[in-house]
C-alpha cells in the first residue's frame, strides 16, 4: 500500500516554542505532508479539553498572534516542501481585520485557512482575502449538517473541504463505518478535495478512510503525545515521529 | 423589534462551527412555530401566572422620590418572581419549548447561578433532566446557588477549562450541545450567543416591559426614563422591549464599572475604551478583547454583570443612540443597595442595584411630573455572602467561624456555643 497523506495538527508554542518546533520537525520526519498549525484562542468552543488545555497554557505565557506567525514562518523556512494550514477562530481573524490578517498569514508561509466559526456562506470576506493572497479558505463540514446545507457547501467551489467525521468536538474516538464513508462522498460531491479527521488516533482508522480522502487529519492524538512527553524533547520527538509514521501507513 | 435574519444592524449572526448549525436552525423553526401555537401560549401563560407569580408589582417609591428631588421613582419588582429574578421568564419559556420539541434533556450555563437556579427549577417543574455548567471559580463563590440547583435535582458540573468562569461554562455547554443535538436543548440564559437565542430570550423576557407598559397606562403614569442593568442584557432588553421602536421614553442601561476604568477592572462594553467590535461565542457584538482578539478579564462585585460581551441587539441600539449606557462603580451599586433597602424596604440584587444607582444619578434630569422606572431584575437575598462581608465584616466572620466549628463538632444548633463567645 502506498503512503497515506497526513495532515497533522499542533498548537503553536505548546508546550514551549522549542518543543513545538521539535514536534513539527518530528511530524515532517514521520511523513506528514501538511501541518495544521493552531493559533491559541481564549475561547476555543469547537475544541475538546486536550486542545483547549494546550491553548490556555500557551496564552498563559503571553503568547501573541505575532509569535504564532513567527513560529509558522520558522517552520515554513525549515520545511518549505510542507504545506502549512492555519487553524484558529474568527475573533483572531476579524479583530485585526480579515484582509490584514490574511496578508500576514500568507507572508509567514500559510497556504490554507481553517476557521470553523466563520461560516462558509457568511465568512466576513475570508474566502476573498485568501484568494487575494494566494491561499485557500478550507471550510469545515460536519455530519450533522442538513442535506441541503451540506450540498450547498459541497457545490460552493472550494478547492478543499475539511470533513469532521463525527458529531461533537475534537479529541474522542471515532468509529469508521459506512455512514462515515457516505458522508465523505457527499462532502466531495461537488469536486472539492476532502480532508478527513476528528478522533483519528491509529493506523487502522487512518487506513480505513485513506482511499476516501485527499489526506487524513490527526489532531488530539498528537496534542496528547506532546503533553505526555513535554518534559523530554527526545522522547517527544520519537513518539510524535512514530505516530506520524503509523498514521502514514509506513 | 426582532432580528433581520439573525442580525441587528451589523451585530448578531450565527458564527458557529457547522456542527452547531442544524440544532440552531431547528430551534429557530420550532420557536417560530410554537409562538403561533395557541395551546403552547396558553400553557405558558398559566405557568407564568401560577408558578412564576406574574404579574410582578410596579411599586411607587415615595421616600426615594422625595430624597432624590426629581422625577417620581417607580420600581418594577421583577425580583419577586419565583426563584428570585427575571431569569425564570426565559428558563420556563425555553424548557417548555424544548419539551414540546420532544427533547429529554436540558443543559444550561450559569455565572452567578441565577440562570442555573431558574433552569433547574423550570426542569423540576416540567419534568426534564437538567445539567448546569458552571465555572469552577463561580462554584466556589456561589455555593448557595449550587445547593439550590442540586435541591431542584440538577447536576452541576464545575468547569475547569480556560478562566473557569461564565464564558468557559458557555463554551462547555456549546460542546455538550454539539455532541448531543438530538436529545438535548441548550437553554442559553442571556440575550446573546448565536441566532436565534437573542430573539428567543428577548421574546420570553418581553413580558416584563409589556407589563410595565400596561401598568403605567392603567395608572396614568407618564414615563420619562427606564433604567436597567446590563450584563448580557436579558432583563434590560425584555424591560425595554415595547419601547425600543418608539422615540420615548429615555432608555438607560447600567453596565458594571467595577473598581475603575482600566482593563481588567470592569465589564463596560458600551462605555469606556477597553471594548471593541468582535466575533466571540457565536455572535458579533461589542466585547472586551485585546488587540489580537483574545478575551480580556472582567471585574464586578456583581457576578451577573461580570461578562465580556453584550447582547447584539443592545449593542446595535446603543450604537444608534436609542439606548444610553452608563457605567456604575461597585461602590455606587452598594450605596444604592443601602439607599433602597433603608428608604423603601426593597432589597435589590447587586446587579439590579446598578440600575438603582443610575436612576439616582439622573433623577433630577427628569421633570417631577414624570416617572423613572427602575427594573429590580432580582432581589438581594442571594447576595448575603457578598454583601455581608462588606456591610458587617466582623459579625459575618464570627458567624462563619462558629458555624464551621458547630458542623465540625456535629452539634445541633441549640447546643452550639453562643456566637463570638470566646472572643
Amino acid at each position: 500500500m502506498s503512503k497515506i497523506k497526513l495532515m497533522s495538527h499542533l498548537v503553536a508554542g505548546y508546550p514551549t516554542e522549542e518543543l513545538s518546533f521539535a514536534a513539527a520537525s518530528a511530524m515532517v520526519r514521520g511523513g506528514a505532508s501538511i501541518l495544521e498549525i493552531q493559533l491559541a484562542f481564549s475561547d476555543p468552543s469547537a475544541d475538546g479539553p486536550a486542545i483547549q488545555g494546550a491553548c490556555t497554557e500557551v496564552l498563559s505565557h503571553n503568547y501573541k498572534v505575532k509569535d504564532g506567525l513567527a513560529f509558522i514562518e520558522r517552520v515554513h523556512k525549515a520545511f518549505p516542501e510542507v504545506s502549512i494550514y492555519l487553524m484558529s477562530y474568527g475573533s483572531l481573524i476579524y479583530t485585526p481585520g480579515v484582509e490584514n490578517f490574511c496578508k500576514r498569514a500568507s507572508e509567514a508561509g500559510v497556504t490554507g485557512m481553517i476557521i470553523p466559526d466563520l461560516p462558509f456562506d457568511h465568512d466576513e470576506g475570508l474566502t476573498a482575502a485568501c484568494k487575494k493572497y494566494g491561499m485557500d479558505n478550507i471550510p469545515v463540514a460536519s455530519p450533522s449538517m442538513s442535506e441541503e446545507r451540506l450540498s450547498k457547501l459541497a457545490h460552493a467551489g472550494f478547492k478543499y473541504i475539511y470533513a469532521a467525521l463525527r458529531v461533537g468536538i475534537t479529541g474522542t474516538q471515532t468509529v469508521i463505518d459506512q455512514a462515515t464513508l457516505d458522508f465523505l462522498s457527499k462532502v466531495g460531491a461537488g469536486g472539492s478535495k476532502v480532508y478527513g479527521g476528528f478522533g483519528i488516533s491509529n493506523g487502522e482508522q487512518s487506513k480505513a478512510i485513506a482511499s476516501s480522502v485527499e489526506a487524513v487529519i490527526a489532531g488530539s492524538v498528537f496534542v496528547r503525545l506532546i503533553k505526555e512527553n513535554a518534559g523530554d524533547k527526545e522522547a517527544l520527538s520519537k513518539a510524535v515521529e512514530a505516530k506520524a509514521r503509523e498514521l502514514c501507513g509506513l | 423589534m426582532y432580528s433581520d435574519n439573525g442580525f441587528f444592524d451589523n451585530f448578531g449572526g450565527k458564527y458557529v462551527a457547522e456542527v452547531l448549525r442544524r440544532p440552531l436552525d431547528e430551534l429557530e423553526t420550532a420557536f417560530h412555530h410554537y409562538m403561533q401555537d395557541p395551546q403552547f401560549l396558553a400553557e405558558l401563560a398559566e405557568i407564568q401566572r401560577d408558578y412564576i407569580g406574574r404579574e410582578t408589582p410596579l411599586l411607587y417609591a415615595p421616600r426615594a422620590t422625595e430624597l432624590l428631588g426629581g422625577a417620581k421613582i417607580y420600581i418594577k419588582l421583577e425580583g419577586l418572581a419565583n426563584t428570585g429574578a427575571h431569569k425564570i421568564n426565559n428558563a420556563i419559556g425555553q424548557v417548555l419549548l424544548a419539551k414540546h420539541m420532544g427533547k429529554k434533556r436540558i443543559i444550561a450555563e450559569t455565572g452567578a447561578g441565577q440562570h442555573g437556579v431558574a433552569t433547574a427549577a423550570a426542569c423540576a417543574k416540567l419534568g426534564m433532566d437538567c445539567t448546569v455548567y458552571m465555572g469552577e471559580v463561580d462554584v466556589r463563590r456561589q455555593q448557595p446557588n449550587v445547593a439550590s440547583m442540586e435541591l431542584y435535582g440538577a447536576k452541576v458540573v464545575a468547569v475547569t477549562s480556560g478562566a473557569r468562569t461564565l464564558k468557559d461554562a458557555v463554551n462547555e455547554a456549546m460542546r455538550d450541545w454539539a455532541a448531543h443535538p438530538d436529545t438535548t436543548h441548550y437553554v442559553l440564559g442571556s440575550a446573546l450567543g448565536p441566532a436565534p437565542f437573542p430573539d428567543i430570550v428577548h421574546h420570553f423576557q418581553s413580558v416584563i416591559g409589556n407589563e410595565v407598559k400596561r401598568q403605567c397606562a392603567e395608572r396614568g403614569i407618564d414615563i420619562g426614563a427606564m433604567v436597567a442593568c446590563v450584563g448580557g442584557g436579558s432583563n434590560s432588553i425584555g424591560f425595554f422591549s415595547p419601547f425600543i421602536d418608539e422615540d420615548s421614553p429615555r432608555l438607560i442601561g447600567a453596565e458594571a464599572g467595577g473598581v475603575g476604568p482600566n482593563i481588567g477592572e470592569n465589564a463596560s462594553r458600551m462605555t469606556g475604551n477597553a471594548s471593541r467590535e468582535g466575533i466571540v461565542q457565536g455572535y458579533k457584538s461589542r466585547f472586551l478583547l485585546d488587540d489580537d482578539g483574545q478575551s480580556l478579564p472582567t471585574r464586578s462585585i456583581s457576578a451577573g454583570l461580570d461578562y465580556m460581551g453584550i447582547g447584539p441587539q443592545l449593542a446595535a441600539l446603543g450604537m444608534k443612540g436609542r439606548i444610553e449606557f452608563t457605567s456604575i462603580l461597585d461602590k455606587e451599586a452598594l450605596a444604592a443597595l443601602n439607599f433602597f433597602a433603608k428608604n423603601e424596604g426593597v432589597l435589590f440584587a447587586l446587579e439590579s442595584a446598578h440600575a438603582g444607582a443610575a436612576a439616582m444619578k439622573i433623577a433630577k434630569e427628569i421633570p417631577k411630573d414624570k416617572a423613572i422606572i427602575i427594573n429590580m431584575s432580582g432581589r438581594g437575598d442571594k447576595d448575603v455572602f457578598i454583601s455581608s462581608p462588606v456591610f458587617r465584616p466582623n459579625e459575618w466572620k464570627n458567624f462563619l467561624e462558629s458555624e464551621l466549628e458547630r458542623l465540625n463538632e456535629n452539634k445541633d444548633i441549640h447546643n452550639a456555643k453562643i456566637m463570638g463567645e470566646s472572643k
